[in-house]
């Protein structure tokens, strides 16, 4: 186990050098269901962030208990459990945000990004280490839905989170907060961070 | 249209290079070429144009400039940006700017076109990978994008502006009037040309003379063209329920013509073979009158052709043209 | 079992039981439910009165009218509202309406239906006012819909609510596209015809449904033979 990633590297690793959706591309309903406004997306993260610490913290602290056979069911069930807090929660207590989000609270029970941290780090490694990947791996993805909501926001409605950033003339353009407007404005921004890093890389090799 | 068709080859590759076997048209004479090509395109727009801005004035001028400034300037960086061979003098940059332009409803305001050419370039064709690898027609994914971002002025409420000084512009266009409120334009307005709608459409006459221009010089083919207009005519006589508005009123009115000749016919987002066209146009032809007779919009021509040109890669397996010698598969 | 036999050759018995085995599943199972029964109990009250708020923060402004409503909570006054369900049998098929009555201080003041029914992209959710005697419309106040950005989703703006207040039900409203004029007129939104009508519709097919019921004493559940609709 001594090659295995630090708390420290998984918590970096989850933000850019692996971000659970400009790098794995994991968990891709809700990047185009809920990023069309910024108050939204950042619930959304809050939500995600919450079940995926949640998760990896008890997987971590029963996985020495774990068959192999049905670390899947205990995988599901974890997360389950935690979800659903987050749905009855924020039903109570932010009730228009969760009329808003509608099914996609519930659907964070199949989003791949925490079963997939679970399986990968979790149920290998210490609590601390599971802790900080999760908070890591959630900072990560919240930071991807934010920068699609900024730009989907600003564009589709010339406001970010109510406050008016553009001037009163500017035409909205409603086709960004519809879902064709997602899948066009994920695409280009995972263009630009691919350019990015290629352009990086090569500067690093020559 | 506005492609060569020498990425045809490449898309159906043979498996031996010794003889390249390929379906018709054979590319014998080199200066074939893109350019020639656009420039047939863009003599059989002519008619189209003239008469649009005959109809609308400056509504029409304005449109174009605005097209053309937005397609060429988008073309030019966009090529840039990915490092290749300026493309500007290609001719198809200008043809996607003049089809669009024609799409549009001529009050539609500046950033309506400019904003439609930059998707129409960007999107619809250099993130495919440039002239001839795109999947969708550019000129109407640009039209669909602001269609849909800008519902209030692409609608069509938007083409009417009362009073002004443009007499059909303050009229509502044949096809919304007759679904809104069963007003049936006369036929012989909707072939000279005379009513309100996207700047190019509104001529039956322009849209024939232009078109038939391409079809005899083999730049378009005919069977696009042909299925297109015996599915809307069948339908629209099926549906003719006694309302006055005709097969031919289908036929004239709206888009139809113009998008047969000039949308459809596009050879890089059409399939190959002539079997393949006519299904092709058929299938364009049927979902306009689905949309029109079925749908909340008054009109179905671009959705139609966005939604064959995703079907165009699954037409062409279909239709693969046994060679001579060769056993059925 | 000769499979696992061949499996497990080592274990006993007991550790080939499938149930012996999960019994880290079955233990989660029951502590997780434990949890989120305590949470149920915990947040379902909060949950159930926030559905409900939703739609009986509306009722006295549909009621009264923004104006009206001001200078009652500056004087101190508060509307009760009383939530009742009222069935409608309509071409043989049972019809529930949510309706709520506003009162102040024993006089009612009005009534406040929830209705939806489609819209041009997805089905349309408001909340539509009448006045005591049911023959005029107080407000409307739409709390869902899906139209389309730009055009149809304009039914929730003031300004096209706004036609809606003070309004004889009869004649019924109907929607014409170009300056409304005559009593019970509404203009469509522009370029949203469909919309605008799905909501009109809406609203008098629930008047037709709901006047006769409401103008009888509030005796529920009365085989009351409905002809309006």
């Amino acid at each position: 186990m001594a090659d295995q990633p630090t708390a420290a590297e998984r918590f970096i690793q989850g933000i850019l050098p692996e971000n659970p959706v400009y790098r794995q591309l994991l968990g891709m309903c809700p990047i185009l269901a809920v990023t069309n406004s910024l108050m939204s997306a950042l619930t959304m993260a809050g939500a995600v962030i919450f079940v995926l610490v949640c998760a990896n913290v008890m997987t971590s602290l029963i996985r020495n208990l774990l068959k192999p056979h049905l670390r899947i069911v205990i995988f599901t069930l974890t997360i389950a459990t935690f979800v659903t807090v987050a749905d009855r929660f924020l039903a109570a207590y932010m009730y228009q945000m969760s009329k808003t989000l509608g099914p996609y609270i519930p659907l964070i029970i199949v989003n791949c990004i925490i079963i997939c941290r679970c399986e990968v780090v979790a149920s290998r490694q210490s609590v601390g280490v599971a802790a900080a990947d999760a908070v890591g791996q959630g900072v990560g993805f919240g930071l991807a839905l934010a920068s699609l909501a900024v730009v989907r926001e600003i564009l589709g409605s010339g406001m970010l989170l109510g406050f008016r950033v553009l001037p009163e003339v500017w035409p909205d353009w409603a086709i960004m907060v519809l879902p064709p407007g997602a899948f066009l404005t994920f695409g280009l921004l995972l263009g630009c961070v691919n350019w990015f890093t290629a352009r990086k890389n090569a500067k690093q090799n020559g | 249209m506005q492609e060569t068709e020498l990425n045809v080859k490449s898309s159906m590759k043979p498996a031996s290079s010794a003889i390249s076997v390929s379906p018709s048209p054979h590319l014998a004479n080199t200066a074939d070429s893109t350019r020639r090509m656009m420039l047939d395109v863009l003599i059989a727009l002519a008619p189209v144009v003239g008469m649009s801005i005959y109809i609308f004035r400056l509504y029409a001028v304005f449109q174009l400039v605005v097209c053309l400034c937005g397609c060429l300037l988008a073309e030019f960086v966009f090529v840039r940006m990915r490092g290749r061979k300026p493309t500007l003098m290609d001719g198809s940059a200008v043809v996607t700017a003049v089809i669009l332009a024609m799409s549009l409803p001529g009050t539609a305001p500046w950033y309506v076109g400019f904003i439609a050419a930059f998707v129409a370039i960007g999107i619809g064709k250099i993130i495919f990978g440039g002239l001839g690898m795109n999947i969708f027609n550019p000129a109407m994914v640009g039209r669909a994008f602001v269609m849909i971002a800008f519902a209030g002025v692409m609608a069509a409420s938007g083409y009417e502006i009362a009073g002004s000084t443009v007499d059909v512009v303050s009229q509502a266009t044949p096809m919304n009037a007759y679904k809104m409120n069963g007003v049936v334009t006369p036929l012989i307005n909707l072939f000279w040309g005379n009513t309100n709608g996207s700047l190019g459409e509104t001529s039956a006459l322009a849209c024939l003379l232009g078109g038939l221009y391409l079809v005899i010089r083999r730049t378009a083919s005919w069977e696009i063209p042909a299925g297109v207009i015996l599915a809307v005519l069948v339908i629209g006589a099926l549906d003719s329920s006694g309302t006055g508005w005709t097969a031919l009123h289908h036929l004239f009115g709206g888009a139809v013509l113009f998008g047969a000749f000039f949308i459809a016919t596009d050879p890089v987002t059409s399939p190959l073979t002539p079997k393949g066209k006519f299904i092709f146009g058929l299938g364009t032809g049927v979902l306009i009158m689905v949309l029109r007779l079925f749908s909340g919009y008054p009109e179905g021509l671009m959705f139609a052709v966005l939604f064959m040109n995703a079907l165009t890669p699954l037409i062409n397996r279909w239709t693969i043209p046994t060679p001579f010698g060769g056993k059925k598969q | 079992m000769t499979m696992e036999a061949t499996i497990n050759t080592k274990k006993g018995g007991l550790q080939e039981n499938y149930l012996v085995q999960a019994w880290l599943v079955l233990f989660l199972a029951v502590a997780f439910g434990a949890i989120l029964a305590g949470v149920q109990m915990y947040l379902g009250p909060v949950i159930e009165q926030n559905k409900l708020n939703e739609t009986l923060e509306r009722v006295p402004a549909l009621v009264l009218g923004e104006e009206k409503l001001q200078e009652m909570t500056a004087a101190g006054q508060h509307l009760e509202v009383i939530p009742r369900t009222i069935a409608v049998k309509k071409a043989g098929r049972e019809k529930f309406y949510n309706v709520y009555e506003a009162r102040l201080q024993g006089t009612p003041k009005g009534w406040v239906v929830k209705t939806k029914g489609a819209g041009y992209a997805d089905t349309i959710e408001l909340l539509f006012g009448l006045s005591p005697d049911l023959n005029t419309i107080t407000g409307i106040f739409v709390l869902d819909q899906k139209e389309t950005p730009g055009l149809g989703n304009k039914i929730v703006t003031d300004e096209w609510r706004g036609q809606f207040v003070n309004v004889p039900v009869d004649p019924p409203l109907s929607v014409v596209k170009t300056g409304a004029s005559r009593p019970g007129e509404i203009d469509a939104v522009s370029g949203a015809t469909i919309s605008s009508v799905s909501v009109t519709d809406m609203i008098n097919t629930s008047i037709g449904d709901l006047r006769q019921p409401l103008a009888e004493p509030p005796v529920q559940t009365e085989k009351g033979e409905d002809t309006n609709g």
